[in-house]
């Protein structure tokens, strides 16, 4: 499942469980690729949770998560941020990483 | 097992044009990638010189691309080939994901180049932190402070004109003078907030547990050394090939590119390369369009003769 949120609903979502929170740009290519490999894993992993932030309209939020650069990927198990990938990434790396924290 | 007419290593714009010429040409066709359609375009802000499209976003460019090659039903997957094995009219690719061999009668090689590195004190301590090779990625941290671009030529200059727009200053710091188009360098060069520091020798980038400058200096008799103080630098500093892997096929040139004649074909019956991987002077996406179409034209007319015999 792939869901764009903002910070009011990162705030207010419950975090139980493993889930991907990915900053993205709407100017960035690789972010695009990404979307692409993204929708992609989510065709296999249909009940992994896969958030998507917009980097430019969060900045408070992805400044508290010390984001600062796009696309990174931020994994997450109840609410603590087990790894994170930074740059376009291999789909074999992503899933991966998704499997460690299931 | 499926024996393939053709396997296209890497989805740039040589391997996807290759791939709509060799489906065209009715041949079977799998396209490898091991990250995702668009090679170095995806990296790139505007494309203003590809035909026909105007100025138009590199990663959209990719999607067009690769789009074009599912409308026309070729399959595609992610992997990273590791070797190639010649068994004449067969050729046999090992991936680093599994160990599923793919048997295929011709192979095409697009696996097009990754950037330069300096190698100088510093770079592999600030490298993901203050150094980087994406400005569309990372310069965005960079909103209103000072930074470096390392390099001169046209992915230098296009990538400071834009980075020039969000920062403080840019200060351009390079070995020889600019060389991009001389349309983007009259550009970089009218931006009030630029410095152009041409033929200096890169020393070393410094800082403590963040990067804070870039020492240079003059390769001209005055060798005037200079301490530029920064809070970011990109570095264009041009492109080497993805051949590693090649090396034991002997079909590289002394510089690592991969040698083909007129047809794209390597010293290789069956295997050809395309794209910004072979040697060649210009490096551009429709050089790379151009290279895929004639390689898949060559490797087509190959297998129509192996299935002859």
């Amino acid at each position: 499942m792939i869901q764009e949120i903002n910070t009011e609903e990162y705030e207010g979502m419950g975090q139980t469980g493993p889930m991907m929170v990915e900053f993205y740009s709407k100017k960035c290519g690789p972010c695009k690729m990404l979307a692409f490999v993204l929708k992609d894993i989510d065709k296999l992993k249909p009940d992994f949770k896969i958030f998507t932030i917009d980097f430019d309209e969060n900045q408070a939020l992805k400044e508290r998560l010390g984001v600062t650069g796009f696309p990174t990927m931020l994994l997450m198990k109840d609410g603590t941020e087990a790894n994170r990938l930074k740059g376009l990434q291999q789909k074999p790396a992503i899933i991966k990483a998704i499997e460690e924290i299931m | 097992m499926n024996t393939y007419d053709v396997v296209i290593v890497g989805a740039g714009p040589a391997g996807l044009t290759a791939a709509i010429y060799a489906i065209r040409a009715n041949m079977s066709v799998l396209v490898l990638d091991r990250l995702a359609p668009g090679g170095q375009m995806i990296n790139t802000n505007e494309i203003e010189n590809y035909t026909g499209t105007g100025k138009i976003n590199g990663a959209e460019l990719s999607m067009k691309m690769f789009e074009h090659t599912q409308e026309l039903g070729v399959e595609f997957d992610y992997k990273t080939i590791v070797k190639i094995e010649d068994n004449g009219p067969i050729k046999i690719l090992h991936s680093e994901e599994d160990d599923i061999p793919i048997t295929t009668r011709t192979v095409i090689i697009a696996t097009g180049t990754t950037p330069r590195t300096l190698g100088i004190s510093g770079e592999e301590a600030y490298t993901g932190t203050g150094i980087s090779w994406c400005a569309i990625c990372d310069g965005a941290q960079y909103r209103d402070k000072n930074v470096v671009v390392i390099g001169g030529g046209n992915s230098a200059v296009e990538e400071s004109i834009f980075l020039a727009g969000i920062t403080k200053s840019l200060t351009i710091v390079t070995m020889f003078d600019l060389t991009a188009d001389p349309k983007a360098c009259d550009q970089l060069r009218a931006m009030p907030n630029v410095s152009v520091y041409p033929y200096q020798e890169i020393l070393e980038f410094t800082g403590g547990d963040r990067l804070d400058g870039v020492r240079f200096k003059s390769t001209k008799e005055d060798a005037v050394e200079r301490h530029i103080r920064c809070d970011g630098v990109f570095e264009y500093i041009g492109l080497q090939p993805n051949t590693d892997i090649f090396s034991h096929l002997d079909i590289l040139d002394e510089m690592g590119f991969i040698a083909v004649d007129d047809e794209k074909k390597t010293t290789i019956d069956g295997i050809y390369s395309a794209g910004d991987v072979t040697s060649k002077k210009l490096r551009q996406i429709v050089t790379a369009c151009s290279d895929g179409a004639i390689s898949a034209n060559a490797a087509a007319k190959y297998v129509d003769s192996l299935k002859a015999c």
